[in-house]
């Protein structure tokens, strides 16, 4: 890899190849710091509308000694790469390179990954296979397929708002076209059946499904946070407006920063204490 | 990371104090030369806004991005400051923030910047929405705009609507009796625009509407991309409701070079793939009628004067319908 555009002295944003495409990414430097964490976002729309309060946090936390790379994924973005004719296969190995990438970078500190919603599923499944010294989700779905339909419903919204009742679909309808092979626009990303059809069976690791089963799963640091309506935009971020898209989560960011930090010092000492 | 791939790249700017991210779209010019900034000299620009608080990179703005650059624009998408990738804060207020004109000073700055580092004749702005507002306030303080592209621009200042406003026009657009009482309030509203003689309403921005005035009186090149909106019938919109193109086309003067499209099958997005063709088709056109692309040639050619009237080839230029849906 060579040398990236140097936004300020701590953030850098440039491209990271991976076959047959280049991922966006942006690294959040610190000076020194005590752990890097990986950031794995949401997914296709979600992405665009909690975009602020995302790049904040990696802010907050790269501010406090924690160094951060956050990125979008394979056809999604400012990455490259045809959305269509991706999988759920590539999308896991994005994360996989960067977290190996990021974990090159200095070996001997601590790595956490850190999903948000379809992220939460990538990141522990990414998790799951050894990669990482501890993980924390925000709002990770089961499986895919209901953070799609989250999209879908507000993409219906959206096409409601612009008719009158008797011209107006039910979400069923849309359901059934992607069943019966049909593919869907998704606010500029095109849902293909065979998507459709795999977000069904994309689920999260059964072992870290729910924040005691991880404790028994992993001797790491897991940790899972379910995030409510308060956390908009970083959740439910498509259905919100301008009033929230500056509100102040710095008691969420807070809190979980005070985990990352016992996380951190878990690892250093090498040994297991209770998930909190 | 490399900041470079074939296509394009991550550039930088700095603007009050502020690190600004953008992404430049090398036009194909530019893919051949083996540096960028000379590949684009003498070339128009063109940059894109997205709407409201969106980061730069929607699906269709890299793609009327990629679009425009294949046709020999070099393109570019930023994030104003505090959206997107940048730094600074944003306002509290963003909407009323957005129609005063709050974002113009710097993308101004901006274009200034691209313009000087790219060698650029001008650059043409686009904006969708709150981005076309910007666009408007933008262009008419910059001297380095070439041209602007307005899509589903409102000219009024959206007031601060009550929770009980967004219950009703639900129950309006849910219900049967919603819609006849929408009608019927709606039908008020056209007697009154008619009592008053079609009278621009209080809410006009009208710090927004002297600067398209502005620019149009000066020949400054708008395109206008208009999508269907409720109860709208084409260029119209519903029954009641000011009719502002209609308007500024109207008071605009001789010297005006206004285009207006209204966009079938698509919504105020533009995101679907109907939209986005659409908004390629008539944008690719209109900047080849207002702005055409300079080949290589003619780029020599302008650097030796006595030659200049020699040439007038554009051969490079893509028609629109000839390129593909690729979003890369």
């Amino acid at each position: 890899m060579s040398a990236a555009v140097e936004m300020e002295p701590a953030e850098q944003a440039g491209y990271f190849e991976v076959p047959r495409a280049h991922l966006y990414t942006v690294l959040h430097g610190a000076a020194e710091p005590s752990a890097r964490v990986l950031l794995v976002g949401p997914f296709t729309s979600e992405r665009h509308f909690s975009y602020i309060p995302w790049v904040r946090w990696a802010r907050y936390l790269a501010a406090r000694g924690i160094e951060c790379l956050r990125f979008d994924y394979r056809g999604i973005g400012e990455s490259t790469g045809v959305f269509e004719e991706l999988s759920f296969d590539d999308w896991l190995e994005d994360v996989e390179l960067l977290a190996a990438w990021l974990k090159r970078r200095s070996p001997d500190l601590p790595l956490l990954l850190h999903g948000l919603e379809m992220g939460g599923i990538l990141a522990a499944k990414a998790f799951e296979s050894g990669i990482g010294d501890g993980l924390l989700l925000w709002s990770p779905p089961a499986n895919a397929n209901v953070a799609f339909r989250g999209a879908l419903l507000r993409r219906v919204a959206v096409d409601h708002a612009f008719k009158y009742k008797d011209e107006r679909k039910p979400v069923s309808d849309y359901i059934r076209r992607l069943e019966n092979g049909e593919s869907l626009d998704v606010d500029g990303y095109e849902w293909s059946d065979r998507l459709w059809n795999e977000s069904l069976k994309f689920e999260l690791p059964a072992g870290i499904a729910n924040q005691a089963d991880g404790a028994m799963a992993f001797p790491k640091p897991v940790r899972m946070v379910k995030l409510d309506g308060r956390a908009a935009p970083l959740v439910k971020g498509s259905s919100v407006g301008y009033e929230t898209i500056n509100r102040d989560l710095s008691g969420l960011f807070t809190e979980n920063l005070d985990w990352i930090r016992s996380a951190v010092a878990q690892h250093k000492r090498g040994s297991r204490e209770p998930n909190h | 990371m490399n900041p470079t791939i074939e296509t394009r790249e991550v550039i930088s700017v700095t603007v009050g104090g502020n690190c600004l991210w953008g992404t430049y779209h090398r036009s194909h010019f530019a893919r051949r030369s083996s540096s960028a900034s000379s590949g684009e000299a003498n070339r128009v620009g063109i940059l894109f806004l997205n709407p409201g608080f969106l980061p730069r990179a929607s699906p269709s703005a890299v793609y009327w991005a990629n679009s425009f650059a294949k046709c020999g624009y070099p393109a570019f998408r930023f994030d104003l400051p505090g959206l997107g990738d940048s730094e600074g804060d944003l306002p509290d207020k963003m909407l009323d923030f957005v129609s005063a004109g709050g974002y113009a000073s710097s993308l101004s700055a901006i274009i200034k910047q691209l313009v000087e580092r790219f060698s650029l004749s001008g650059v043409v702005i686009m904006g969708l929405c709150a981005g076309a507002v910007t666009a408007l306030f933008t262009a008419a303080v910059t001297k380095e705009c070439s041209g602007v592209v307005l899509m589903d621009p409102y000219f009024n200042v959206p007031p601060d609507r009550l929770k009980i406003q967004n219950e009703l026009s639900q129950w309006a657009t849910w219900t049967r009796l919603g819609a006849l009482a929408s009608e019927i309030y709606h039908r008020f509203r056209h007697v009154g625009l008619l009592l008053t003689g079609n009278k621009l309403p209080r809410n006009a921005n009208f710090p927004l509407l002297h600067c398209w005035k502005q620019l149009t009186s000066a020949g400054t090149p708008i395109l206008v991309l208009k999508a269907p909106a409720v109860k709208s019938q084409g260029l119209k919109p519903r029954t009641g409701v000011f009719d502002y193109l209609a308007y500024l086309q109207a008071s605009s003067g001789r010297r005006s070079r206004v285009a207006v499209h209204f966009l079938e099958g698509t919504n105020h997005s533009f995101a679907d793939h109907e939209g986005c063709r659409a908004v390629r088709h008539h944008t690719v056109r209109w900047l080849k009628d207002c702005f055409p692309p300079v080949t290589s040639r003619k780029i020599a050619v302008l650097k030796k004067p006595a030659l200049e009237q020699a040439e007038t080839g554009l051969n490079s230029y893509a028609p629109a319908d000839q390129l593909a849906l690729h979003r890369h």
